[in-house]
Order: C-alpha cells, then sequence, then structure tokens
C-alpha cells in the first residue's frame, strides 16, 4: 500500500496550478484534501506522474456571502463548511449534509472541490449541491466558465471537468426566504458511505400547496439524480398522499447498483422512505409564503 | 499455600500500569524499531485462486535499483519446510502450507514471492516488475462448490476435500426422538469474518554471524513460533530467538505460526541483512487467518414443558486452503462438536462435524473460537423451543440451564464443567434489566406502533482449555519465573504475552500480594524467549489461569526462601516468622524484624551471613497445568427498537453478567466485557469478508469490510457474580473471549422478538444488515417467514 512513483508540485496561485496541470499533461494530478484521491494512489488505482498540491493555493478556501449567493471556495474543508455560520444561515441543507460524510478526522482534511470533483455518485456534497441548485466555477488556461450541478455529474467519477481545469469556487443562489428543507441518509454504519441519501427543498404557496421543490438522490445511479418528475407531481398539490406518490416515483426514477453492501432493489426502496421522510420534515420546516 | 494475610490488590480495581506508555504514544511496535541496514521486504500475491504454478521470474525484480533480494518458491524449496500441522484426530488429512507457494496456489493472496529492497516503495515497485505463469484450475468458493460430485481437488492426494469427518453421539437419540413431544429443525450460518487489531502483523528477521536467528514479531505466542520455525527452517532452536514487543492487538489471528515469518527469516538467512516485512491492510485481509464460518443443520426434539431432550447435528466450517499451525483446520469442528450443548442439560448428541478445504484463505483462531457460532445455534434452538410451547425466552432457558448444585457437570459430551452460576446470572442480568419492565416498556411501545424487541442469552465461556485431543501438541500449562533482585523488588517473566489485557498489572497484583510488596515493586516481562521460561501464549482466555497461577506459585516458593533466610537471620523457627507488608517478623514479636530488602541485600550480598544450606538466589520457577480447564459464564439482555422500514436498529439497552471467579482487577474484567461486546457486535452487525464464486475477496478495504466505531456501540452495563474456580488458586477463570460470544444469538433473539407483532420470522444469519432486517419483516407479515 505504497503509492508509484510521483512528483510533488506545490503551487501558491490559481493561474500557477492551471499551468503546472497543463503541463503536467493527462497523468497529473490535483491534491485536494486527498481523503479519496490518497487511497487510491496507496492501492494503486490512480498512478499519477505530478501531484499539484491545492493546499497552499491562495483565496480558494474562503465562504463568503453576496447579495444572491453564497460562494464556497473548493479548498473548504467539509468540516469548515459544516460549521460556518453562512452556510448555516442560508443553506442549513448543506450543512446538515456535510456532518454525514465520514468521520471527523475525513471531515477536517476533505474539502467541497474535492468531494465534486471526486464525483461519487453516494457522496452527500454533490446530491446537496444539485438539490440547491448550485453552480460550480472551473478555471482552465483559457479563463473561467460556470456549470451548473445538473450539467456536471457525468456518470461514475466522472464530470464536465476537462483534464486542465480547477474546480475554484462552488457558488450558491440564495434561497428564497422560508424555503422548506431536509436531509436524510442510510448507512449501515454511522460515517460509512451511504447506500441512499435524499435532500429536497419545498416552497409553500400562501394557500399550503407547493409552488416548488427540488429533490436530489444520492445513490440512485451512476451520478446523483434531480427526481424531476417527483417535483412536477408536488408541484400545486399538498398532503401524504402526493408526497407518497412522489417518494414511488423518485424510488421509480431511481436506478441503484447492487453492491456487498446492499441490493439495488434495497436502495430503491430506501430511496422511496427516504424521500417521503425527507419531503414530509421539508413540508413541516417550511413557511408559507405571502 | 499461604493465602495472603491481607488481600489488598486481588480483587481491587488497580489502574493498569501500562496505559501511560500506551496512551501517551511510547509503546513499541515493530514498526517502530530500526535495525542497522535494514531492508524492507513485500510479498507479491497470487491474484488467482486455485492453480499451477508453472513460473514466478523475479528476474526483471531483481534488476531495479535499490532492489537486494527476491526469493520463490523454487528457490526455499529444499531450504524451508512447508508448515504441516495434523489433528491427531484419525482420518485428519495433512496439507503442507508453504512459505511462499511452489507448485500450487490455493487462494487469492497466498506469496508467490518476496522482495527485499532499500525501502518499501521500491519493494512495492519491484513486486509489480515480477513476471508469473498460473495455469488456473477451478476456484472452489464455498462448501456446497468443494463438495459436489466431481469439484477440483485442493490437495490431490486426498481424494476429497475434507480435512476431516468425525461424528460424535452420545445418550440414546433415536429414543429420545421417538418420545420427543415436539421436533424441528434449524439451519443457521456465521459468516467469515475475522479479528482486526489496529496494528497489523509485522515482522523483523536478523541472522547474525554466530548463526543465531531473531525475529521480533507481532505474535500472541513466540514460543510455539519458535517450535515451529525451528521445525521447518535450518536453524535449530536454541539458535532461535522470538521477541514480541508491544503488539497493537491480537485477539487470535495473530496467535499462529505464518508462512511470511518463514519467508522473511529465510531472506534474512540469505542475505545476512535484517529484514522488516509490515503487513499492509489490504495484506491482512486477504492473508491473515479467517475465522469463524460455521453452518450448523440442527434437529432438535423437546418435551412439552419446553426442555431440550436431544440434538442430532451437522457442522461444517469452510476451511480454507490449509490446516494452520498450531491449532489444526480441525479446531472449529472439534470444538464446535463438544461445546454445542453449551450451557443446557442435554443428555442425548448427536453431531456429525466436517471441515472443507476451499480456496479461500486459511481459517484460524479468533476470540471465541467455535463458541460463537455454537451459542447462536442453541440459542437459537431456545428461541423457538420457547416459540413453539408458548415459553418466554427466559423461562425457558431456565428450565434447561444446568443448576449450581450440578456442578462439577460432565456434559454429553465428555466436558468438564467444573462451575457456575448459570441461572443465578441469568436472574441477576433479568434484575439489573429489571425485565418485567423491559417487557412493559415494549408493551407500550407496541401500542404507540414501535418495533421494540427483547434479546436474551447465556453461556458458559471454556477458559485455559487443556486441547489435549486432536492438536499435535498439548497447552494446558504454562510458566513463570519470579526473581527477586539484591534490593528486594521483583521481576515476574511469564511465557504468556500481553497485546491489551493488562498482564503487567494483574500479574503483578497477584505477585505483589503473595510477596506483602507494593504493586510498583513488581514488573512484568515477557515477550522475548531469551529472557522468559518455556512457556506456551496467550489466546483462549487463558493468561490469567495459566499465567496467573504460575506466577503465583512461583512468588510462593519465593516467599518459602525469603521465610527461611528471615527466620535464620531472626533466629526463630520458620514457623514463627510471618510476613506482612515488605517486612519478615517473629509473630508477637514485630519489633523483631527484618525488611524483605534486607534479606534480598544479604541473601545475594552477604551470603555468609546465611545457614550453608542456603542459596544466594531468590528466584524460582513454577509451571502451572490448568487440567481440564475452568469455566466462567455469561447472561446478556438487549432492548432494541427496530425502524420497520429501513432495518436500521438502535440497541436502547445491553446488560451483561459476567461470572468469572474472583476477578483479579475488576475494572479490567469489565474492559474485557466492552471490548468483547464491541467485537461481537461487529460481528453481528457489519464484519463479513465475502468471496465471490470465483474465489476472489471482495472486501480488501475497509470500505468494504465494516467495522463498529464508538458511535455503534450502546452503553454496556455490566455487573458481576463471582463463583470461584474449585480448583485454580485464588479461584481465578479466565474471561477475556466471553463478551464476543453472544451478541449475535442476543441480537437475532431480540429482532424476532421485535417483529413478532407482525408475524413470525426465524434469524438464521449474521449479520444483520438493514436489508436483512427488512427482508425479515417482509417475510414476517407476508407470514412466510418461519421454516
Ligand atoms: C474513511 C473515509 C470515509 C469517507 N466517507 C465519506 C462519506 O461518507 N461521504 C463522502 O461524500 N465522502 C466520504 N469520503 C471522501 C471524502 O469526503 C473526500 O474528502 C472527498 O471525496 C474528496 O475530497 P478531497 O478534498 O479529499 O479530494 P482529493 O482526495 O484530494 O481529490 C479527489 C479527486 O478530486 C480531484 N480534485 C480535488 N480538488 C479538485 C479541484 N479543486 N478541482 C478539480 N479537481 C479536484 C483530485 O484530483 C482527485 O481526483 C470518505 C473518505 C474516507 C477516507
Amino acid at each position: 500500500m505504497k503509492p508509484a512513483r510521483f512528483e510533488y508540485l506545490a503551487p501558491t496561485s490559481v493561474e500557477e496550478a492551471v499551468s503546472l496541470l497543463v503541463e503536467g499533461g493527462e497523468d497529473a494530478k490535483l491534491l485536494a484534501g486527498g481523503q479519496s484521491l490518497v487511497p487510491l494512489m496507496n492501492l494503486r488505482l490512480a498512478q499519477p506522474s505530478v501531484l499539484i498540491d491545492l493546499n497552499k493555493v491562495e483565496g480558494i478556501s474562503s465562504i463568503t456571502e453576496s447579495e444572491d449567493a453564497v460562494v464556497i471556495g473548493s479548498m473548504a474543508r467539509h468540516r469548515a463548511v459544516a460549521e460556518s455560520e453562512v452556510v448555516r444561515r442560508f443553506l442549513p441543507l448543506l450543512a446538515e449534509s456535510a456532518g454525514h460524510i465520514g468521520y471527523p478526522a475525513i471531515r477536517a482534511r476533505g474539502t467541497i472541490g474535492g468531494s465534486i470533483a471526486h464525483a461519487d455518485p453516494v457522496s452527500e456534497f454533490p446530491c446537496a449541491c444539485l438539490c440547491l441548485h448550485a453552480e460550480f466555477v472551473l478555471t482552465g488556461p483559457a479563463g473561467t466558465r460556470q456549470v451548473r450541478a445538473e450539467d456536471f455529474f457525468v456518470s461514475y467519477l466522472t464530470t464536465a471537468l476537462s483534464p486542465d481545469e480547477i474546480l475554484t469556487e462552488v457558488r450558491f443562489p440564495k434561497p428564497s426566504p422560508g424555503l422548506g428543507w431536509g436531509f436524510l441518509e442510510l448507512a449501515r454504519k454511522t460515517g460509512d458511505f451511504a447506500l441512499a441519501a435524499v435532500a429536497a427543498t419545498v416552497a409553500l404557496s400562501p394557500d399550503g400547496t407547493c409552488s416548488e421543490a427540488s429533490i436530489a438522490v444520492a445513490g440512485g445511479g451512476d451520478r446523483p439524480l434531480r427526481m424531476v418528475e417527483a417535483e412536477t407531481m408536488l408541484k400545486g398539490n399538498q398532503g401524504d398522499d402526493v408526497i407518497a406518490r412522489a417518494a414511488t416515483a423518485a424510488a421509480t426514477s431511481s436506478n441503484p447498483p447492487s453492491d456487498i453492501h446492499s441490493s439495488g432493489d434495497f436502495r430503491r426502496q430506501m430511496i422511496e422512505v427516504l424521500t417521503r421522510r425527507v419531503l414530509t420534515a421539508a413540508w413541516g420546516n417550511a413557511r408559507r409564503g405571502e | 499455600m499461604t493465602q495472603s494475610l491481607a488481600p489488598r490488590l486481588l480483587g481491587a480495581k488497580v489502574k493498569r500500569v501500562e496505559d501511560p506508555r500506551f496512551l501517551l504514544g511510547k509503546a513499541r511496535y515493530i514498526d517502530d524499531m530500526v535495525r542497522p541496514g535494514m531492508l524492507h521486504a513485500a510479498f507479491l500475491r497470487s491474484p488467482i485462486p486455485h492453480g499451477n504454478v508453472r513460473s514466478v521470474d523475479v528476474g526483471p525484480a531483481l534488476a531495479m535499483e535499490r532492489v537486494r533480494a527476491a526469493l520463490t518458491g523454487r528457490d526455499i524449496a529444499t531450504k524451508v519446510k512447508p508448515i504441516v500441522c495434523d489433528s491427531t484426530f484419525e482420518g485428519f488429512k495433512s496439507s503442507n502450507y508453504h512459505a511462499i507457494a511452489l507448485d500450487k496456489v490455493r487462494y487469492v493472496g497466498e506469496a508467490l514471492a518476496i522482495v527485499a529492497a532499500d525501502t518499501r516503495y521500491i519493494a512495492e515497485d519491484a513486486i509489480e516488475m515480477i513476471e508469473f505463469d498460473i495455469d488456473e484450475l477451478g476456484p472452489v468458493a464455498s462448501i456446497a462448490a468443494a463438495t459436489r460430485e466431481g469439484a477440483p481437488l485442493l490437495h490431490e492426494h486426498w481424494g476429497d476435500n475434507f480435512f476431516i469427518e468425525d461424528l460424535l453421539e452420545a445418550g440414546d437419540v433415536e429414543s429420545a426422538f421417538r418420545d420427543a413431544h415436539g421436533v424441528f429443525e434449524i439451519n443457521v450460518s456465521n459468516q467469515r469474518h475475522s479479528g482486526i487489531p489496529l496494528e497489523t502483523r509485522g515482522v523483523i528477521a536478523e541472522f547474525d554471524s554466530d548463526g543465531v536467528l531473531t525475529m521480533w514479531s507481532a505474535t500472541q505466542i513466540p514460543h510455539m513460533v519458535r517450535t515451529g520455525m525451528a521445525d521447518c527452517l535450518e536453524v535449530p532452536e536454541h539458535k532461535i530467538r522470538v521477541i514480541a514487543p508491544d503488539v497493537g492487538g491480537g485477539f487470535g489471528p495473530k496467535g499462529h505460526l505464518f508462512p511470511e515469518e518463514l519467508a522473511v527469516c529465510q531472506l534474512a538467512i540469505e542475505t545476512g541483512r535484517p529484514i522488516k516485512w509490515i503487513e499492509d491492510r489490504r495484506e491482512h485481509m486477504l492473508s491473515t487467518f479467517h475465522a469463524r464460518e460455521h453452518y450448523h443443520r440442527v434437529k432438535v426434539a423437546y418435551t412439552e414443558e419446553g426442555v431440550v431432550t436431544a440434538l442430532d447435528a451437522t457442522i461444517e466450517v469452510d476451511c480454507g486452503a490449509y490446516s494452520i499451525y498450531p491449532w489444526t483446520a480441525a479446531m472449529d469442528v472439534e470444538m464446535g462438536l463438544v461445546m454445542l450443548p453449551g450451557p443446557y442439560k442435554i443428555r442425548n448428541f448427536r453431531c456429525e462435524a466436517q471441515s472443507v478445504a476451499t480456496n479461500k484463505c486459511p481459517f484460524g483462531a479468533y476470540r471465541g473460537v467455535a463458541r460463537t457460532a455454537v451459542c447462536f445455534s442453541i440459542e437459537r434452538i431456545m428461541d423457538q423451543v420457547a416459540n413453539k410451547v408458548g415459553l418466554d425466552p427466559v423461562e425457558v432457558r431456565r428450565r434447561n440451564l444446568i443448576r449450581s448444585d450440578e456442578f462439577p457437570y460432565m456434559s454429553i459430551t465428555g466436558m468438564e464443567y467444573d462451575s457456575g452460576s448459570l441461572i443465578e446470572s441469568l436472574d441477576k442480568v433479568c434484575d439489573e434489566a429489571d425485565y418485567k419492565a423491559m417487557r412493559q416498556f415494549q408493551e407500550e411501545a407496541r401500542s404507540e406502533g414501535r418495533m421494540v424487541g427483547i434479546g436474551v442469552s447465556v453461556f458458559t465461556e471454556q477458559t485455559a482449555p487443556p486441547a489435549d485431543k486432536g492438536l499435535p501438541l498439548n497447552f494446558s500449562w504454562d510458566a513463570a519465573t519470579v526473581r527477586m533482585d539484591p534490593s528486594g523488588k521483583v521481576v515476574v517473566q511469564v511465557g504468556t504475552h500481553s497485546h491489551g489485557q493488562g498482564h503487567e498489572t494483574t500479574l503483578a497484583q497477584i505477585v505483589a500480594d503473595e510477596l506483602e510488596l507494593p504493586l510498583a515493586d513488581v514488573r512484568i516481562a515477557f515477550g522475548d524467549t531469551e529472557s522468559t521460561p518455556n512457556g506456551i501464549g496467550t489466546f483462549a482466555s487463558r493468561s490469567a489461569v495459566v499465567a496467573g497461577s504460575a506466577s503465583y506459585l512461583a512468588a510462593v516458593s519465593v516467599k518459602e526462601n525469603l521465610t527461611e533466610r528471615a527466620a535464620h537471620l531472626l533466629e526463630a523457627s520458620v514457623e514463627d516468622v510471618e510476613v506482612k507488608a515488605g517486612r519478615i517478623s517473629v509473630k508477637g514479636a514485630p519489633e523483631q524484624s527484618v525488611s524483605i530488602a534486607e534479606v534480598a541485600r544479604i541473601s545475594y550480598h552477604h551470603p555468609e551471613l546465611l545457614d550453608p544450606s542456603m542459596e544466594p538466589l531468590l528466584e524460582a520457577v513454577a509451571t502451572y497445568n490448568a487440567g481440564p480447564g475452568t469455566y466462567a459464564n455469561s447472561a446478556q439482555i438487549a432492548l432494541i427498537e427496530v425502524d420497520a422500514e429501513t432495518g436500521k436498529f438502535k440497541i436502547l439497552r445491553y446488560l451483561v453478567v459476567e461470572d468469572c471467579g474472583q476477578m483479579i482487577n475488576p475494572t479490567i474484567v469489565d474492559g474485557q466485557v466492552h471490548g468483547g461486546i464491541a467485537q461481537g457486535l461487529g460481528g453481528a452487525l457489519f464484519e463479513e469478508l465475502i468471496y465471490d464464486d470465483e474465489g476472489q475477496l471482495l472486501t480488501t478495504t475497509f470500505l468494504d469490510y465494516l467495522m463498529p466505531g464508538a458511535t455503534d456501540i450502546p452503553n454496556i452495563e455490566v455487573s458481576h457474580l463471582v463463583t470461584p474456580s474449585a480448583f485454580v488458586p485464588n479461584g481465578i477463570k479466565g474471561m477475556g473471549e466471553g463478551g464476543a460470544v453472544a451478541p449475535g444469538a442476543v441480537l437475532a433473539c431480540a429482532i424476532e422478538d421485535a417483529i413478532k407483532p407482525i408475524g413470525e420470522v426465524f434469524v438464521d444469519r449474521t449479520p444483520l444488515t438493514p436489508e436483512r432486517v427488512v427482508r425479515f419483516i417482509e417475510a414476517a407479515s407476508s407470514g412466510g417467514g418461519v421454516e
């Protein structure tokens, strides 16, 4: 369990990091918190020839608030996200999801950018980002571009990032006041990777019906999934029945894999249970809009 | 044997003297050690479960810079004998377990070559360069695959894939079944898993110019390993020194001779350089011996009152590729065979048992060998009987347990249970739990639609067993030397090893009491074959009994010597002096006294003041033989609440009553119970080594193999009964494994109980994953859950 030989570089600016990435070519890899990459290297499943450490890069780990957005630097640690005042105030769902990632030691090192770039389909952050309509700022040799979470996750460990780009920022639109939310996951043991996780937000009209809903599922396929059909069913409706039907729709739209921890069927079943519970919780804490 | 006048330390909650070392990170493990000129080794391991080895070419690896040496199975074939460990039971078939595979590989992870380089990194680079050619044979990845017609044979000359098939029959099984009120059959399994110590295995070997081979190894059994090494290597036993320094957890898996130890030693012999090999976690999963995989089918006869009258059983154990040293591939079946009736008075018994060879990692010892599986079976049986005759699970057990006045009790399988408090333990755990209130709480919860269950289990814990049957060596004894130095302080050297159990404290408590010295004046040393008496090692809950008693007996004899010398110096007769609080004085005349320190000083440095018949040395070696072993017992209850939709459940309470006779140190006893329960819950809920049908191990990291963490373990409420051993000095019994035995049985019982309002199910296996629990619930509601 020792990695193969690699060269180690530690740039201090995004520009420098990008140019090293371009120089390094296909075999170069960015190192963020190392909590996914280093285990893969130790098992020699990843053998990058150049490792470009982002830990000394300045200006990409802060969490700030603008008029209409919360902006999280890609090198913000899971723990910083979970504990940030700004995140807890505007994006409680994101803070909640961070608490389900691994263990304290993992959360102290792992970064939101690393989690998103790694794109494990059962990961909490990609799912939460999808639910919260996040946009990712990618910086490459030609400058920056912004990609919506919906367009970013391609398949298992595969994203819209091109090999010469760095994810530098995650931007969340500030939610409308009174937005209801919920995040739940089922894991075999505390801190372990989720069998399935569901994030949802619900906005209510003055009459108590749903005006807007966003549902995202982790563990439902090869990437985090938006549950558009379920969302549509909710709009203009309320009550346990429609929630139950939406949950069934979410399960039906999922195509979870089987592995040693659970069959795909069970995961699908759990997506239904979790979606129902999350929607019920979101309804419960949503305030009616005026 | 004089009893200590005022027992000060035995039974006291003394703080562990070794803790500061461990808690401050000052312990020294194998990987902390550096030897001059040391090289680092890595193994090439077979990715193929079953095949004929045509060639292994280490040439390309040796051509790399800073790669210093490499060995294949062929290279060592004439120099290192394979590990052979045969059971003495009739019909046992022998296997040759080579340090490095020779003609055949039989499991994924078996060593194909070893490489030594300047760093472990380079050694692992070199491993990737080795070229090998293996003709694949059909993989035998389960008992079913091993036993079907025309199955590929692991060891061709056997003619089949059975290490051993055995049968034990006692009483009149046929009549018992004929006369039974009811008969049923259960079919249960325990999944393959094992002890996962924080520190993996590790070895440093060094061969000096005098031909002395020193091996540092993270082992529980330095002396037995030395014997095994001498059997296999070309180095005689008196030129082998085995040192087991601080060992970061053993749990049984580190209690074997491993092929890697031999390969690393041979490489040290051939290169003349010290060689270090540290097992990584993936290697640990692949190649540190597995355990637990049992399949039991049991037919049960019972009376109208819920008394079990007969068992007719089959025990199958998937033993993997080779028979392991020193326990053999018969260990689990033979122990299962005799312990299946457990704490219950079953007088008619028939059991067939089979150890099956498969293309899996060999199968060895893990905390609670075979007893976890037999406890699961017999407790599942009790719960079924309770259901069938309409009794509470506690009551049905009470009706079947051996009563205290029936000890010593000879079990139907010929095991001699020395003493115990089975019914009292069960009653006590019910009292502690307030069982009635618990049932009431359950009723109320159920009326609110919650799914709440109670599980219970009682078991006997065979400790310090003799294993005089079947094994190639009898390990019923161990040895200790008590050496007093000229200042009157003591070093106790024992043949056992402590790797978390706290022997540096408990053995010192025993010796300090006997010698009337403060604890700080006694130091315990172990883990070096050069400086300890020949002994056996630590496993099977034996050290408190055998090392504790050997230390005690050696202390008794040093005390006699001290007393004699003091009497001479005080000009009194031996009968007239007494040892108390560090001094020896004339009875009734305390002013006439000498300190132990003074006597020691005179003994060594002024022997002329002693009687000429007295030797200067204040030192004694003693051995202690625990004969048939001694039996602790325990009862456990859990209260759980199940999330009926997700199958996740919370353990609301977990209670244990432990009776291990006289406790040396109750804090350490509690710690052993806590750790045991945690491991037992690991097996009940999470841990599983899974092979696919092709013989590939799917669980080689902690991503796949789940271990319980602190948040997964409930508060454990431990209380005690004390039924001293009838024969062990100080009334001590072992207790290291018991905690790990019952959790599977307790939780299976609790899950069934929780589901009961929906319908009856039979929980037939562990681990109790969310999916499995949900499927049980679904089966109950569709009425199809009972066999
Ligand atoms: C024991 C354990 C338990 C865990 N449990 C969970 C869990 O429950 N849920 C969960 O979601 N995760 C879990 N993780 C993974 C953890 O969250 C990782 O931190 C995360 O997946 C990756 O983030 P990182 O900063 O560590 O990235 P790294 O490991 O450093 O990098 C991961 C990948 O992303 C790339 N990368 C990193 N940063 C950027 C960037 N800014 N731009 C472009 N590419 C980049 C790297 O090149 C690499 O390919 C666990 C990890 C461990 C070790």
